[in-house]
């Protein structure tokens, strides 16, 4: 009686024409991944997120989100070629801040910031109309979604789409963490897909930032972060966050598994001015203030 | 003995000619361009459709309208310049020697093309090369090359008359046969005085060979010397010092509307034809376009009846250098879409700035992550999303020079190495904290994740609830918040971390005095999600007034 080894090799050389190694499972690809610069979520994903790929930080507010996501673009910005990496930030509610960015290390001349939000702005560009003066009748986002108060979303997902497709960009974020959960599931899976295509194609990381996962099947690792706990130095200063992260769903795992990995993991942030000169300070309960001047 | 030879290029009708260049749709319809002041309009300059319709040049304005059917057309001057600039610049790409010889409406311009066969082939090959340039140009040219400067000049001339034919628009005469060449021509090319041609005519001399073989000592008795110059004319043996002119590298085009134009898509489809020109002469020396300004001419009224000169002025500027038309026009597309002018546009300028074309190696196909962007693509993706979010939303974002929380400035992004920060260290909220890598910081703190800020802007006003007492349960001090609330929900303060107070910019009227409070909160009364969440409340202490300026996340 013929082995199972020697009885596959027969059937799959039958069926070559066909399909090459029928009954040999397909080798899963080893994904390039970028370190985010924290040394326990880069353990914990054992390399960091994704590069060409989706990956998805989701959790409330106070979560850790943007603190993970502006440390994977500093250490992006500053790593490559001598004057760092192109990366972008597509902001959908207008909430990205410029000093955390920086005291996070980011290059800041590196980084484009794309503003979404617009209050003032009435949904309506002359650009889209093609009319110099006179009635303008068009409407430059999908139709209805400006009724719906939801231009910001549609713009944000534009941007990133057109900074996608312009290719370039080492790290790409979009900051839907003030959308709604309900508009954020309306995004179509297209959409998503699309995104996962370019991204793929210009090697570039898409950082979705959310208060839950909307890129679903199209993401290729979704983090959920959670507050563990904060911490304080006396009663006046508040000096760091301590925060969880759940993998929820990981496509390109290793190739190798020695062992099964953890799914939960914690990490810590310090406050912005908590640095290694204003430690003694804290001890003394005194938050080091802005315009101090230090010997 | 060096050995002469000249071309000659010769726009007849060149006031037609300019105006139809940027407008190919006309170029099948009759076209009569008029000058003068109304209502004694006259007709300077036509195409040949017109011609062929029964159109004459000096015909009235009345005349013209009663044929009907014809295109008429304002003569533009400035158009002209514009047209005669780019028609210079043609000529130049084939010889550095040009002498200028317009005469009335043409536009004839004399090139020393001695020694150039080695570059540009035998003359007949140069006369078709520099004819398909011109008519690149949207100039029909008729060429002709001779060893004599008149000769050449005379015979171009001829090639808009019945001889046009004849010629093809290319004549090229042999070195010695120039007489025979002429013989065909009437005697009014050699432009003489009426009452000279009238002489001839009595005589029967209608040719230059009629002329050419009358007997010189005989002509000179009945006419003077100057017949002795008119001979050696008709014979092509006059001689000539030639004067050639500097042409300046001037890149601009100009186009006037006959009637006001509001649609954007019109204005592209000349612009698109004016980069076209622009590009191919910045390529014809080596050279791409690095800036292009863009004047509109505005038809804007006002209510006494006058007409004030205003003009709409865009300037783009790609990242690099460029002579890609599609790139260049699509800039253009999006700036216009940005900035519509604010009337109807009845003239329009585009002048360019020459650079030197770009040397960066480009991507295959899509540009790696390792390189950047490509600056071309850039500057187009830049553009479509300022057109979509607003000019100053899009950009590099950069720390102001102060102490001031939440302030910063946007600044335009690009993918130059050359403008990252070496030694100017961004000052963060807190003084205390120095950007790793940037200043005098070590990177020891770069290991080292920070807090981030979710700013809400504008700052959300809160109601703020006090401890009021000196003394309390749970430590809370006098001044914490306990509670605050904003429009729809009410939030519980865990701990409350502060103040931290903070003022400046006393000297000026943009003063500011806050306190900050760091707050752990979470919602109240059934807002359903009462995860503990941290934020920064801030006071105005000069209006004692509370406000939500960011999340931490």
């Amino acid at each position: 009686m013929p082995s199972a080894a020697a009885l596959r090799l027969t059937i799959e050389r039958s069926l070559e024409r066909r399909f090459p190694a029928a009954l040999t499972p397909a080798p899963r690809a080893v994904r390039e991944t970028a370190a985010t610069g924290i040394a326990e979520v880069d353990a914990h994903l054992e390399g960091g997120l994704p590069v060409g790929a989706i990956s998805e930080l989701t959790g409330p507010a106070s979560s850790g989100r943007t603190s993970l996501a502006l440390a994977f673009v500093a250490r992006r910005t500053r790593e490559g070629p001598a004057e760092g990496r192109a990366c972008a930030w597509v902001d959908a509610s207008d909430a990205f801040d410029p000093e955390s960015a920086a005291a996070a290390g980011v290059l800041l001349p590196r980084l484009l910031w794309v503003r979404c939000w617009d209050q003032n702005r009435a949904g309506i560009s002359p650009a889209q109309t093609g009319k110099i003066r006179g009635a303008q009748t068009a409407v430059w986002t999908r139709p209805g979604w400006t009724h719906l108060g939801w231009a910001h979303l549609d713009q944000a997902l534009r941007a990133t789409d057109l900074l996608l497709q312009a290719g370039g960009f080492a790290a790409l974020v979009l900051d839907l963490g003030n959308i709604a959960r309900e508009q954020g599931n309306r995004i179509p899976l297209a959409t998503w897909f699309r995104f996962r295509q370019a991204a793929d194609r210009s090697r570039s990381s898409l950082v979705v930032l959310g208060r839950a996962s909307y890129a679903q099947s199209a993401a290729a690792l979704v983090l959920a972060c959670r507050p563990s706990r904060s911490l304080a130095a006396g009663e006046t200063a508040l000096r760091g966050f301590q925060f969880q992260i759940e993998r929820r769903r990981e496509r390109f795992e290793p190739l190798q598994i020695r062992e099964r990995k953890p799914v939960l993991s914690t990490w810590s942030a310090d406050a912005a001015w908590d640095t290694a000169d204003a430690r003694w300070e804290i001890d003394r309960t005194k938050k080091p203030r802005v315009g101090e001047r230090r010997a | 003995m060096s050995r002469t030879l000249y071309a000659c290029a010769h726009a007849a009708e060149f006031p037609a000619q300019a105006l139809l260049r940027l407008r190919p749709d006309l170029a099948a319809k009759p076209v009569v361009v008029l000058e003068g002041q109304p209502p004694k309009e006259t007709v300077c300059a036509l195409n040949r459709q017109a011609r062929l319709r029964g159109a004459a040049l000096g015909m009235t304005k009345l005349e013209i309208e009663e044929f009907g059917g014809f295109v008429l057309l304002p003569r533009s001057v400035a158009g002209e310049a514009a047209a005669r600039a780019v028609f210079l610049e043609c000529a130049a790409q084939f010889s550095p020697r040009i002498e200028e010889d317009s005469r009335e409406t043409a536009c004839a311009f004399v090139l020393d093309i001695a020694g150039t066969e080695r570059l540009f082939g035998p003359p007949a090959q140069l006369a078709r090369r520099l004819r398909a340039a011109l008519a690149a140009a949207g100039f029909r040219a008729s060429i002709a090359v001779s060893a004599n400067y008149h000769a050449a000049r005379m015979k171009a001339a001829a090639g808009r008359g019945p001889h046009r034919q004849e010629t093809r628009g290319i004549a090229v005469i042999p070195a010695g046969e120039e007489a025979a060449a002429l013989e065909k021509l009437p005697i009014a090319a050699l432009e003489l005085e009426e009452e000279h041609e009238e002489t001839f005519a009595l005589w029967g001399m209608r040719t230059l060979g009629e002329l050419a073989r009358a007997p010189e000592s005989e002509l000179v008795t009945r006419l003077g010397a100057a017949a002795r110059a008119w001979r050696r004319l008709a014979c092509g043996e006059a001689e000539h010092t030639f004067a050639p002119i500097e042409p300046e590298l001037a890149l601009e085009e100009f186009c006037e509307f006959e009637n006001p134009v509001d649609q954007i898509d019109s204005l592209l489809f000349i612009g698109a034809r004016m980069i076209d020109c622009l590009a191919r002469r910045a390529e014809a020396r080596a050279l791409a376009l690095a800036a292009l300004t863009l004047d509109l001419k505005l038809d804007l009224k006002l209510e006494d009846g006058r007409v004030p000169q205003r003009v709409y002025r865009r300037v783009l500027r790609p990242a690099l250098p460029s002579t890609d038309r599609k790139f260049l026009l699509k800039l253009l597309q999006l700036e216009i879409g940005a900035h519509p002018p604010p009337a109807a546009v009845v003239a329009l300028t585009l002048a360019a700035e020459a650079g030197r074309a770009g040397k960066v190696q480009l991507g295959l196909f899509v540009p790696s992550a390792d390189g950047g962007p490509e600056p071309s693509r850039l500057d187009v993706t830049l553009a479509r999303l300022k057109a979509m979010v607003g000019e100053d939303r899009v950009g590099a974002p950069a720390l102001e020079d102060t102490h001031r929380a939440g302030s910063f400035r946007m600044e335009s992004f690009s993918v130059a190495p050359a403008d990252l920060p070496k030694n100017r260290v961004p000052r963060p909220r807190h003084a205390s904290v120095v950007v790793p890598g940037v200043g005098d910081h070590n990177d020891d703190s770069s290991a080292q994740p920070r807090m981030a800020l979710r700013r809400v802007r504008p700052p959300a006003p809160v109601r703020v609830e006090l401890f009021p007492t000196l003394s309390s349960k749970n430590g809370a001090r006098v001044g914490q918040p306990t509670v605050f609330r904003d429009a729809q929900n009410r939030f519980e303060v865990a701990a409350a971390y502060g103040p931290w107070r903070a003022s400046g910019c006393w000297w000026s009227g943009e003063d500011w005095d806050d306190e900050e409070w760091d707050v752990l909160a979470r919602a109240s009364g059934g807002a359903g999600d009462d995860t503990l969440f941290a934020c920064l409340l801030v006071r105005d202490r000069t209006r004692n007034a509370w406000r939500l300026e960011a999340f931490y996340d």
